[in-house]
């Protein structure tokens, strides 16, 4: 008997196998990982780097002179305030001369002030293409431009769920440092930084159809707070290119209309700050940015790696000029007439090296996991880098300012190089998916290398050509680490990719495999037919589960895959409801069903407008929890230390009651081996009730305030299905045949599950996890324990409870007990049941995959495919699991 | 069987093409003569449509009626009259469930659209097999009696109509965010193409098949 059940249940086991397997390949190639360390840089870390001169020749370099730790922190600060100015989606062309194109479009050469300076003023001012890395949504770019790191789609870190940035980044070594902090405009800043700034004026930047209140409220506070002493690093944040992008696209009147306001604005904010740029003026030693956070398509969409989206500009202007050598740092390659017959030029660099540059420029230290480089022409453009230090303590010879700047830049690298390595050696001991360890050594080697010729060459600091090939040896260095972190960090592996989905192809076809051999053994052995009998219903099921599937090739598909479900879920209850019209035998539960659809498809749509105004589902599950207790204070006058008591402790014992019960049915199985008086039908379905007496409960509490409609709605459904599937079977036998397993009820089965995934309120992306959820019962969090509460309650409706329940389906009505091994046969047939039911996960899982794989360049990949591909294999992987147990318990 | 029961492909085409032909008039009369279209105003192009429509069905099909020494035209007609608002329940029934929007703007557009497709689901059946329970029985049982053309004028057109809106209804979550993806205008688009599909499509293929099947087994 116990190699008979082994032979039923080993299928299970192989495929779950099956699915690991090729969801550990294409995850390796397809989500990028990356952990977020949690420490940060302090003005007191100990770095190697001296001011070589301030020390005789002939010291240790790696003993630190005396310096005054009072003035800066590792670098000497250059500049006293800093403007930065962020139009969102502000695409190259927009800033750059229609020269540098192949034609001139009609948006293009609107911001002529911008322009203008760096024609005019080419020392001082200059424009640069600033080149993002994907994925180019604001909220990832804003990540990046502050930690200066490559925010993945999943970052590994201890942020559950709030979008606030717990890494060390720029505006948090700002406001450590003292920096004080004005933020004005897109309030996705406010959400990422809670509690940085100084002052800040946030905007709401979801409404895309709104083109003027953010900016109009930027201008508002902007041109005030320019007069105003009492910050030292203003964000004016405006959102209307984006908008009008998305609403109209690049090529339309708003835009320009939009480019043309920004344009006036600029000018006077140009202008106010020339005014006050004298000596002793507010803006003595301003920088001013104009800076893009991503690109557009023409179309206005972004977050993708196209080089339209990942293009943006950057335009710096420093208030206090750089002497005329200067001119030998900026790059002079792409220099070209403008429409005045003004030379211009322009630079490239990477906004990986933002957050960088701008904490050497104000003498912050730079966030522990920037692995960006101090990009030398934006370092340069600032007059306060200049500054001959060294000059005073310096009486061997004597350096020319070009020199002179090229020491405190060699400096400069010596640090961020430093840095970038202790960010390289703590990530390489702490994170999850580490990087590869032949990089590593190569890496490694690159820096001893540097770090050594900084020793050598310490003697000779003044010669152009050692300090070239010094600042070239940093460079390469740190070149090689943003090389190094984007193949890790951004580059899907696509070999990876297409052997996971190959496997997973394969394992449906073992699936098919599987369940055509049970079928023929019960045909064979015991004259019952499976799932094949009926191939008008086998069709139509197929039919069903491959359109849905197929739906997740569109991105409104899986945003309204709720009314999906339910528009399938009815269109199975129709079929149903025909085919007993046309057997003569109308039944009460095939409108019932329909009526009950009815009932599921409000509830969803109520469930989507949830999601539409916006993802507060905690504070919602937290507001109606107090307004419960205060409720109850007030009407019943529980005592303070009471309710709390039962806050928590009626949850925990719930849980405690599932669990308990769940261990004594394992238990009782292994134990009780014995053969029963009742039928093996009987039996099963005891187990089966008893398992959902041990989950429910949990599900239930954790629904919260939708538990007992959810409980009704299921229960309700199950009976429809149960009995319209009873009366399938009754059909098959008048005609001589015995069907145990219709297709179409399985469909119904799974897809009642999905229906009620959404009427609960959840939704495919990870701010439709119900957060709340997972403090049930508990004030406190712990990763394991709120991450096992969280996943019940985000797969209890959707995966736990159909698997679970999924025998009643065949044992409640069985009619196969007039054969003579009933056990055998039933058993057979269980197993059929799931593996069908596995496979039509299977099918979802895959078509997923297919469709991810296709839509890997997609506006919206990493909004939408890839956490439906997460859910999606998360539950596949679950329902997996959940069959094996079941087999388990249940053979 | 009747007389009307055998009816050849030919006469079963001209009836349909009569039915087809005043639906199209309806539609060039609302798009020239009231300058309506579907998209900008689908309650009243829908409301004519119904309304040149039905009396075409209902006496095409009442003519085509069961028994007719025993049922005279008139009570065909009326009961193809009794029929429409009852179609048109069971229509709005099934399409609330598959997801039509509700709502007091929807009100007039899902009415009419019911209407519309209460007369090309349920009025020909009702005016043809009438009020008798062992009427609707053979017509509906699947395996009471071998299929005959009259079945297929009514069953062809009305599973037309219906895979016809079911598939209409797919462009409607998708983001083009143009106007006739509202309801019930691409869900009309499909049950029309289909309903006409049915009707000068495959039920003269299939009546001229029966045909053919059946002088094969006369051979």
């Amino acid at each position: 008997m116990a190699e008979e059940k082994w032979r039923m249940i080993r299928p299970f086991f192989f495929i779950l196998a099956l699915h690991c397997l090729a969801v550990f390949l294409y995850t390796r190639g397809f989500l990028l990982t990356r952990t977020e360390l949690s420490s940060f840089s302090r003005c007191s870390d100990d770095h190697p780097c001296s001011a070589p001169l301030n020390s005789t020749a002939h010291s240790d370099p790696f003993q630190r002179p005396d310096r005054d730790h009072d003035q800066w922190c590792w670098t000497r600060p250059a500049v006293d305030r800093i403007v930065i100015i962020v139009l969102d989606a502000l695409r190259y062309d927009f800033l750059s001369p229609s020269t540098f194109f192949k034609e001139k479009k009609p948006w293009m050469d609107k911001l002529t002030v911008l322009q203008r300076l760096a024609a005019k003023e080419p020392l001082s001012a200059r424009i640069f293409k600033a080149i993002a890395d994907p994925p180019t949504t604001s909220l990832q770019r804003l990540k990046g431009l502050t930690t200066g790191g490559l925010p993945t789609f999943i970052d590994v870190g201890n942020s559950f769920g709030a979008p606030a940035i717990v890494e060390d980044n720029l505006i948090h070594q700002m406001a450590q440092n003292g920096k004080r902090v004005l933020m004005m405009g897109d309030d996705t800043w406010l959400q990422l930084f809670p509690n940085h700034f100084k002052t800040a004026y946030p905007y709401p930047s979801f409404n895309v159809k709104d083109l003027d209140t953010v900016d109009n409220g930027v201008v508002k506070h902007l041109f005030p707070s320019l007069y105003q002493d009492d910050w030292d690093v203003l964000i004016a944040h405006f959102l209307g290119v984006d908008h009008a992008g998305h609403i109209f696209g690049v090529d339309s009147m708003p835009m320009v209309q939009k480019l043309e306001q920004y344009n006036s604005i600029l000018e006077r904010v140009v202008e106010v700050l020339k005014n006050q740029s004298g000596p002793g003026g507010l803006h003595e030693n301003t920088l001013l940015i104009v800076m893009g956070d991503h690109g557009q398509t023409l179309n206005g969409d972004h977050g993708g790696g196209t080089a339209e989206e990942v293009e943006t500009s950057l335009f710096a202007m420093s208030l206090r000029s750089p002497p005329p050598s200067v001119s030998s740092i900026l790059d002079h390659s792409t220099c070209k007439l403008d429409l005045e017959g003004e030379m211009i030029c322009t630079s490239s660099m990477q906004q990986l090296d933002f957050a960088t540059t701008l904490a050497a420029l104000l003498g912050i230290p730079f966030p522990f996991g920037s692995i960006g480089c101090v990009n030398p022409e934006l370092y340069a453009l600032s007059g306060g880098t200049w500054d001959g230090q060294w000059t005073k303590n310096r009486n061997q010879e004597y350096c020319s300012d070009l020199e002179e700047w090229m020491q405190t830049y060699t400096n400069v690298l010596c640090i961020n190089s430093w840095q970038v390595n202790r960010y390289i050696d703590m990530y390489t001991s702490t994170a999850v998916i580490g990087l590869p360890s032949e990089d590593l050594r190569h890496l490694r080697e690159l820096y001893t290398q540097a770090q050594t010729n900084l020793q050598n060459s310490i003697s000779s600091t003044c010669s152009e050509s050692t300090l070239q090939r010094q600042i070239d040896a940093y460079s390469d260095y740190l070149g090689s680490v943003a090389k190094l972190a984007r193949s890790a960090w951004t580059e899907f592996n696509l070999i990876l990719m297409f052997a996971g989905l190959c496997v997973m192809i394969l394992s449906i076809f073992v699936q098919i495999f599987f369940i055509l051999r049970v079928n023929n053994l019960l045909e064979l052995n015991y004259l019952v037919s499976g799932i094949t009998s009926s191939p008008f219903r086998l069709a139509s099921a197929l039919a069903l589960v491959v359109i849905r599937a197929a739906s997740f090739l569109s991105n409104s598909y899986i945003l309204e895959e709720g009314r999906v479900g339910c528009f399938l879920l009815g269109t199975t209850g129709i079929l149903n409801l025909w085919s007993s019209i046309r057997r003569g035998k109308l039944t009460i539960e095939e409108p019932a069903f329909l009526f009950l659809n009815i009932i599921l498809r409000f509830g969803i749509m109520i469930g989507q407008s949830k999601k539409n105004v916006g993802s507060t589902s905690m504070d919602a599950h937290l507001y109606a929890f107090n307004i419960s207790l205060d409720v109850r204070k007030q009407f019943l006058a529980i005592p303070m230390a009471l309710q709390d008591l039962g806050k928590n402790f009626a949850p925990r014992i719930i849980y405690a009651i599932g669990f308990g019960l769940l261990t004594l049915i394992m238990l009782c199985k292994n134990l009780n081996q014995k053969e029963q008086p009742s039928s093996p039908a009987e039996q099963t379905t005891t187990a089966t009730v008893a398992m959902l007496c041990a989950w429910s409960p949990t599900v239930l509490i954790l629904l919260g305030s939708q538990g007992p409609p959810v409980a009704l709605i299921y229960l309700f459904g199950a009976w429809c299905i149960i009995r319209s599937h009873r009366g399938v079977q009754m059909e098959a036998q008048s005609q001589k045949e015995v069907l145990v397993n219709d297709p179409i009820s399985i469909t119904q089965w799974s897809l009642l599950g999905v229906c009620l995934f959404f009427y609960t309120g959840h939704w495919c992306t990870f701010d439709g996890l119900r957060y709340g959820a997972a403090f049930v019962g508990f004030d406190e969090f712990n990763i394991v324990r709120q991450g096992l509460l969280l996943a019940i309650d985000t797969f209890g409706v959707l995966h736990i409870i159909p698997v679970m329940s999924l025998p009643l389906l065949v044992t409640l009505k069985h009619c196969y007990s007039k054969h003579s091994q009933v056990k055998a046969v039933l058993f057979l047939v269980l197993t059929q049941l799931f593996l069908s039911y596995g496979l039509i996960t299977a099918v979802t899982t895959t078509f997923t995959i297919v469709c991810v794989t296709i839509q890997r360049r997609h506006l919206m990949v990493w909004g939408l495919f890839a956490p439906k591909y997460v859910f999606e294999v998360l539950g596949l992987l679950l329902t997996d699991i959940l069959i094996c147990l079941a087999s388990l318990c249940y053979y | 069987m009747g007389s009307s029961a055998q009816i050849s492909a030919s006469k079963a085409f001209t009836l349909h093409l009569l039915c087809a032909l005043a639906f199209a008039v309806a539609w060039v009369v609302a798009c020239d003569v009231f300058s309506w279209t579907l998209v900008g105003h689908p309650a009243l192009v829908l409301r004519l449509l119904f309304s040149v429509h039905a009396p075409f069905v209902i006496v095409v099909y009442s003519m085509l009626r069961r028994e007719p020494e025993h049922c005279p035209f008139w009570k065909a007609v009326g009961r193809g009259l009794l029929a429409i608002p009852v179609g048109a329940l069971l229509n709005a029934f099934g399409a609330i469930v598959l997801g039509a929007p509700v709502g007091i703007s929807y009100l007039p557009k899902t009415i009419y659209w019911s209407l519309l497709m209460s007369l090309f689901t349920f009025v020909p059946a009702a005016c043809v097999v009438g009020s008798s329970r062992t009427g609707w029985q053979s017509f509906l049982l699947a395996n009471s009696r071998p299929i005959e053309e009259l079945d297929c004028m009514i069953i062809l057109p009305a599973y037309g109509a219906i895979i016809g809106s079911w598939f209409g209804a797919w462009p409607m979550p998708l983001d083009w965010e143009r106007p006739w993806q509202e309801w019930p205008i691409c869900v009309t688009y499909g049950a029309v193409i289909g309903y006409l599909m049915g009707m000068l499509v495959l039920t003269p293929a299939f009546i001229l098949g029966m045909k053919r099947q059946a002088r094969i087994k006369g051979d």
